[in-house]
């Protein structure tokens, strides 16, 4: 009987249109996605072959989540059709088990999903097979990883997915059934997501994924480019627990789906429905038919637009009533809410340290967490009102009735746009208490309905274009595959390089909202879209009222026909008028975003850029003059978004050569500037490239220093389609010279760095830095324009406003009713400063002689004297230990959180509102990272400001690094040792997920690529924490003092890290060089491992406890393949009690001591004074180890 | 009066569901019959404005039905056949949303003639129950009174007694009955004793055609003498059937009755019966079928 069924269903499916469409759209969509190099799923950069393993893994993956449709389609689809066309009960009434009859639609159904799938992994293969693919991009071709794929992933997905579907298409009989199967599902995996961020949680992470992605993203999240290329993950761990669980699981469905299905008609069954439309035929007594000579009433009210939109509201009324009160509904608000739930429990975005529940804050968990299930919402109902009356068959009456077209499309629409409402409503009331409860009692509900009127906007717009395709397509799922066709569009143009707002449909610059900046600029912008796409919307529903289905529907041609009729007169000229209309803004905003301000697709502004590097990379390496003192008068209007700067550079020839040339670079798109070069003419404008060449009269002759003038206006016009935020703003404009300034030379900055690109454009290899064995050591890895500079500025603002910049504060006055400051420098800086300008609430402290100042937004005290505190501890430190400070004041200034990071400036440090400010560092296990970037950069005060490497590998090592080191220290002083290890699980993790993501080739720290912010930091804070922790703090700082000592305030030839490294060894004890070597000069790792513990009571009452190991060290290349190490290192052999029901932080150390391992395996046995719980070897994590997990194990106890 | 002249409608699969149908509808009951697939409702949804009609006119008085159809709209009152309802809204709660939709825009107004309608229609007292709980004979009742928001000049009502029982039937019947001489209501169905009762005019339709039109009682006159029974066996039937004219073939305690058209009594056994409306129904057909298979 099962395989009856499973065969007519095959048979029916094959052949349907169904199948064979959504085999050809996939298996298209996989072949684009393969085949061309926009499209990035899966994974495959930098040294990621696009045909890797882990790459096809993930790409199979993420299209299972696609599957979600096709077991809808397949299964729920096949189930519902008996249900609704009646022939369940054909069915029924045969004598069939109902486990047959499900079991063999859903074989079939999954069956068929597969089948799809198996056109997936085809199309890929061929994708990669294409000519145009770079075969240098290419391994060789494995089968292995799609079987793996398809059997691991893909299948049992497609079993999870079909057996959630089937149970509540099979128990509620309805559409709507199914698409609360996909809602669940989805927010199933929402709130594994949220669950991901957080280290601690990395188990129920993998296993609520019920994709099973996150549980593969774990097990090779640390991964490098080359274990991705050959490696399949193993069937264990992880992705065994997570595959295991949701089979079991879909197994229960299953089961569950069997025990509760009747082989009956819907309703008929003596148990409640659960809910949904199901009521049996109620025996209601009707009274005898009375004769009475029929009421004739009154005619109805007269035809006209007043009766008519009465009409409408009423309409409008009995929808929205019917959408809202509906369980399905009320069913996905509560599912909105639960995901809203977990967002806002999740930990904040650094080291899992929440922040403050600021309404900004909120209205982004809002946006975050309903955006899929609401946009699903939307559509789903956008179908589900237009088909309201005839799914009821009650189109025959309604149709019928004298009412205007519009009348009930309108109402819909609107029915719609209430539905958006409730769930805006809903996020918002439940934020709010949040926010009260959290006792933030400073409510906002205006910013709330504003946040949320913009965030609601694109889901109207996508509800009634749903409205709009379910009229002209007259085929519900028709309707459905056309709307879900707007998302991909989005995901086409994304890839297609072609990303202007306004081709993808009710898509507009983003707005960003910052408490200090409110929704600055980007409301006009983001007005201009949404008012295009709104128009373009209201002439698509005009074209859907001409469309409107009334009665029998008629073949298409008729239908337009009839449609051309009903547009004659009044509705043709207002058609007519909203396509100017929409034409006009898309004209309005083609003006402003391509001429006033530049548009480039992702593609052009590579191309832009590689030109760039094509005409002037010859240029490179001709000598310049440099900058030695500049006094610049920058003139802030933050009201106008504009600044203006006066410049002047004190310029010098330093070579022994005479120079001809000046080569000045600036923005091409400051098309308003001009400079003054005394003695030198115009010699060349390259304005595509904003390179300007000067030929000096007489060539300026060795040590001849000039002034080189500069004027630039940069105004704000109009609006951009990427509303990128810019820098300059009404409140907390922050920008500094590396953008906005003139610069000298050929600027390697503009080269592109993505090997790929490069290669399609005709490029070499990408830039590296230079090799720190040759590096000329002439410049800075900052600057190629100067050393160091005197600065003066002056710089002027608003009168509410205070403008700053590095210096001290020599004068403050008002001209032309403008704030003006003057600041100056007493000692020369790094040629690196920033202009800010604010209105501020400034706090003030004193550090001996040296003035504290931090000028925050008055809606963010929270952190203000946390962040002097760690400015006096650090101080405290950094003098005693590193030597002077240079200057006489310290400045943090909050900008928005436009952008999120913190950077040292001389004695000024812009503070992003969005990481320090409004962290929640209360919590005793938080990582106060408030803390930390405060000591980190004033650390830079040191480690750049003072110390600055050459432009060669290494030289992060002596900024970031030292400053990650000294940051450490004071915070380990702060807060003691144990609260370290939270902060260095958090490093150890992002190093060892960076390597994954590396591009080019790791590198030890000596030989550090500034952009391998992984290395210098993560990996930086690792090794010098173990430094520490095997040479002490004191030996470090000696060495560092000295190296200090030697090479601050440097002018060329500059330091390199092989001259820290050997200050560091000079202090190091000898059995302690090859540890030097192995965390600076090398890739290393520890593969260790407890492999048995247990313990045995004595006599005495103490425990001998025996423990036994597997010890490894591992030398890694660039790209992870890894090879044998010797060991000989001293490695801590740890023993612990916890108290019953304790958790770590809990712990008692019974016996920590280093031992020196040389071998593979040891075994130890030892004597504690109590009963310990667990033991290991390296139980702090404190070395570099892939597996951190298994370096403890709890203990057994004998006897 | 409801004049419809040469409407024809062939559908996009090619079936020709209406072919030259020419109509006059005095006010008053009509009755539309034919057996399933005989056009009847593509006839009543082309009247309703549902549907286009390839070619033809109709006029109700001053009003071109198939051009004018909001005005059409504003006067019919419609019972489709087999309509649904929202099986979770209360039975006042939806007349009163087709009431908002038929023009009474005013609450006042619309209460009233919601609640005259509930009352005539005798569904008062369940006014607040949950269509889906409603019977068969319930629904109906519902439907015809929304059929009659608004006192409408043409009714149209498609076989609104198929599937109800006897005494839901007859209420039904009786409803329509009272709603008066004055204004046009076609009654289509296949159900011939329906039109017996009820219709002083009607049609015959079938594949598209009007076979015949008038008055039921002239029609059945001129059979008068004409029809002849018989009581024949199983084994008898298709030699009778070949042989002569049968009208109809129905069984009655289980033995086969012919009804046979016959100008003198066509066989021995044959009685004379009184022709019935039933008899002119299959006459007509019989003899269309004929038509059409020579």
């Amino acid at each position: 009987m099962f395989s009856e069924f499973l065969k007519f269903d095959l048979r029916f499916q094959v052949r349907a249109p169904l199948l064979w469409i959504g085999i050809a759209v996939f298996a298209l969509s996989a072949f684009v996605a393969t085949s061309s190099d926009a499209v990035q799923i899966g994974g495959s950069i930098g040294n990621v072959n696009r045909n890797a393993p882990l790459v096809i893994l993930q790409f199979l993956n993420s299209f299972t989540i696609l599957g979600l449709f096709i077991s809808g389609a397949f299964v729920g689809g096949t189930l519902l059709r008996d249900f609704e066309m009646g022939t369940s009960e054909l069915f029924f009434s045969k004598p069939i088990g109902a486990r047959a009859y499900l079991l063999g639609r859903f074989s079939a159904g999954v069956i068929v999903s597969v089948l799809i799938y198996l056109g997936v992994a085809l199309a890929m293969m061929l994708g990669a097979a294409m000519p145009w693919i770079d075969p240098a991009r290419l391994g060789p071709f494995q089968l292995s990883p799609f079987v793996f794929g398809l059997c691991v992933f893909v299948l049992p997905n497609l079993i999870f997915t079909s057996a959630l579907i089937m149970l509540f298409a099979a128990t509620m009989r309805s559409m709507l059934g199914v698409y609360l199967a996909i809602m669940a599902f989805l927010v199933l995996s929402g709130v594994a997501g949220s669950y991901a961020r957080d280290l601690d949680n990395l188990w129920a992470a993998a296993l609520t994924d019920p994709f099973g992605a996150r549980a593969l993203g774990l097990t090779t999240r640390y991964w490098t480019a080359e274990d991705r290329n050959t490696l399949l993950p193993e069937l264990a761990g992880y992705i065994l627990a997570n595959r295991a669980l949701w089979l079991s699981l879909s197994a229960a469905l299953i089961v569950t789906t069997l025990s509760v299905f009747k082989a009956q008609r819907a309703g008929t069954s003596a148990r409640k429905p659960w809910f949904g439309k199901r009521a049996g035929v109620m025996p209601v007594e009707a009274a005898p038919t009375t004769t009475r000579t029929p009421r004739l009433t009154a005619a109805p009210a007269a035809s006209g637009f007043a009766p008519a939109f009465r009409q409408y509201l009423k309409q409008t009324r009995f929808d929205t009533v019917h959408v809202l009160l509906s369980v399905p509904f009320l069913v996905m608000v509560a599912f909105g809410l639960l995901n809203l739930v977990f967002s806002l429990d999740a930990t904040g975005p650094m080291y899992d340290t929440p922040l403050h529940p600021v309404t900004a804050q909120m209205l982004e968990a809002i946006q975050g967490s309903y955006t899929w299930l609401l946009m699903f919402v939307v559509m789903f109902y956008g179908g589900e009102l237009i088909w309201r009356e005839r799914s009821a068959r009650l189109d025959g009456v309604t149709d019928a009735f004298p009412v205007p077209n519009w009348v009930p499309l309108a109402a819909k629409a609107t029915a719609l746009v209430a539905v958006v409402a409730i769930f805006m409503l809903v996020g918002a009331l439940w934020c709010m208490g949040y926010q009260f409860l959290k006792g933030h009692h400073a409510l906002e509900p205006l910013l709330y309905l504003k946040g949320l009127s913009l965030a609601a906007a694109p889901f109207i717009l996508v509800g009634w274009l749903a409205i709009v395709f379910q009229v002209l397509c007259n085929q519900k799922f028709v309707g459905y595959l056309a709307t879900i066709g707007i998302l991909v569009s989005w995901m086409v143009l994304g890839t297609l390089d072609f990303d202007h707002n306004l081709v993808a449909f009710a898509q507009a610059p983003a707005t960003p909202y910052s408490d200090m900046n409110g929704y600055g600029h980007f409301l006009v912008g983001w007005g201009w879209f949404q008012g295009y796409w709104t128009l373009f919307t209201l002439c698509a529903l005009l074209v859907a009222a001409a469309f409107w289905v009334r009665g029998t529907p008629e073949p298409l041609r008729t239908r337009a026909e009839v449609a051309k009729l009903r547009l004659a007169g009044r509705p043709g000229a207002l058609l007519a008028s909203g396509v100017v209309a929409t034409l006009a803004v898309g004209a309005w905003i083609l003006y402003n975003t391509t001429m006033l301000n530049p548009y480039r697709a992702s593609d052009t502004a590579l191309d832009l850029q590689a030109g760039y590097e094509k005409t002037w990379r010859p240029t490179e390496g001709l000598v310049q003059p440099r900058i030695i003192a500049t006094d610049n008068t920058v003139q802030i209007y933050p009201e106008q978004r504009r600044v203006t700067i006066d410049g002047k550079y004190r310029m010098k020839n330093k070579s022994p050569q005479a120079i001809g040339e000046l080569h000045v670079y600036l923005d091409p798109d400051f098309k308003d500037a001009t400079f003054s070069v005394p003695g030198a003419s115009l010699k060349q404008h390259d304005e595509v490239n904003g390179m300007r060449v000067y030929a000096f009269t007489t060539p300026l002759a060795p040590a001849a220093e000039f002034d080189f003038g500069f004027h630039i206006d940069l105004p704000t016009t109009g609006f951009s389609n990427a509303g990128n935020p810019g820098r300059v703003h009404y409140n907390g404009t922050f920008f500094d010279n590396l953008g906005y300034f003139p610069h000298f030379g050929y600027q390697r900055g503009i080269e592109i760095e993505d090997r790929n690109e490069r290669r399609e454009r005709g490029l070499g290899d990408p830039r590296r830095m230079p090799k720190l064995e040759t590096a000329p050591r002439t410049e800075t890895y900052l600057s190629d324009d100067s050393d160091w500079i005197d600065f003066k500025s002056t710089v002027c603002t608003a009168p509410s406003q205070i403008a700053l910049a590095p210096g001290y504060l020599q004068r403050e006055w008002t001209e032309n009713g403008r704030r003006c400051f003057r600041y100056e420098m007493d000692a020369p800086i790094l040629g690196f400063f920033a202009y800010l300008s604010a209105d501020w609430e400034v706090k003030k402290d004193r550090w001996n002689d040296v003035a504290i100042e931090i000028y925050y937004d008055r809606k963010h005290p929270y952190n203000v004297d946390r962040m002097i505190e760690a400015t006096k501890k650090s101080l405290d430190y950094f003098t005693a230990n590193f030597g002077p400070y240079q200057h006489r004041q310290f400045r943090i200034l909050e900008f928005p959180g436009y952008a999120r990071f913190a950077q040292a400036f001389p004695n000024t440090i812009p503070f992003s509102e969005a990481i320090g400010f409004i962290a929640n560092v209360d919590d005793e296990e938080a990582v106060d990272y408030v803390f930390y970037v405060t000591a980190h950069e004033l650390a830079h005060q040191w480690w750049a400001h003072q110390v600055m490497g050459a432009d060669a590998q290494g030289s992060t090592l002596m900024s970031e690094t030292m400053a990650q080191y000294s940051a450490l220290m004071v915070m380990e002083q702060e807060y003691g040792p144990h609260r370290m290890r939270k902060f260095l699980k958090h490093e150890l993790d992002s190093y060892l997920r960076g390597r994954g993501g590396e591009i080019i080739e790791e590198l030890p720290l000596d030989h550090v690529e500034s952009s391998q912010g992984y290395v210098h930091y993560r990996k930086g804070s690792l090794v010098m924490y173990r430094l520490k922790d095997e040479i002490g703090a004191e030996a470090i700082n000696r060495a560092l003092r000295n190296y200090i000592a030697k090479v601050k305030f440097q002018e060329p030839p500059y330091t390199v890290s092989t001259e820290l490294v050997a200050e560091l060894r000079a202090v190091a004890p000898a059995d302690k060089q090859q540890l030097i070597t192995d965390l600076f000069e090398r890739i290393s790792f520890y593969d260790n491992r407890a492999e048995e513990v247990s313990a045995k009571k004595l006599d005495n009452g103490k425990y001998e406890v025996t423990i036994a190991w597997q010890a490894a060290k591992k030398l890694s290349d660039g790209i992870g393949k890894e090879s044998d190490l010797a060991l000989a290192d001293d490695i801590d052999i740890g023993i612990f009690a916890r108290p019953k029901g304790g958790e770590e932080k809990d712990e008692k150390v019974l016996y920590l001591k280093k031992h020196r391992i040389t071998a593979a395996t040891g075994k130890l046995t030892l004597i504690v004074d109590e009963l310990p719980y667990d033991a290991g070897i390296d139980p702090f994590n404190k070395l570099i180890d892939r597996v951190s997990g298994d370096n403890r194990k709890r203990v057994t106890v004998e006897g | 009066m409801l004049t419809i002249r040469n409407l024809s409608k062939t559908y996009p699969n090619g079936v020709q569901a209406l072919k030259s149908v020419t109509l006059d509808i005095p006010n008053g009951m009509f009755g539309l019959l034919g057996p399933n697939g005989a056009g009847k409702s593509s006839l009543m949804r082309t009247l309703a404005t549902l549907q286009e009609a390839d070619s033809g006119e109709a006029q109700l008085d001053e009003i071109d039905v198939l051009r004018d159809k909001d005005a059409v709209r504003r006067v019919l009152g419609y019972l489709p056949q087999d309509f649904g309802v929202y099986p979770k809204v209360s039975a006042l709660d939806l007349l009163d949303h087709f009431a908002a939709l038929k023009g009474y825009v005013h609450k006042r107004e619309r209460k009233e003639v919601v609640d005259g309608l509930l009352q005539q229609v005798n569904l008062w007292n369940v006014r607040k129950l949950k269509l889906g709980g409603f019977s068969g004979g319930m629904r109906q009742r519902f439907g015809i009174a929304q059929a009659l928001i608004g006192s409408p000049r043409l009714v149209i009502v498609d076989e609104p007694t198929a599937g109800l029982d006897p005494e839901e039937r007859n209420r039904f019947l009786n409803l329509l009955a009272e709603i008066g001489e004055n204004v046009v209501v076609i009654l289509s169905t296949h159900i011939v004793e329906d039109v017996t009762d009820l219709c002083p005019r009607m049609a015959i339709i079938n594949q598209g055609e009007v076979l015949l039109t008038g008055e039921p009682l002239e029609a059945i006159r001129s059979l008068e003498g004409r029809v002849w029974r018989k009581v024949v066996s199983k084994d008898e039937l298709p030699a009778v059937q070949a042989r002569l004219t049968v009208l109809s073939t129905r069984l009655v305690g289980g033995r086969p009755v012919v009804h046979a058209l016959a100008e003198s009594q066509p066989e021995s056994g044959f009685e004379r019966v009184e022709p019935g409306l039933e008899d002119v129904y299959f006459g007509q057909l019989t003899r269309h079928r004929a038509a059409i298979a020579a």
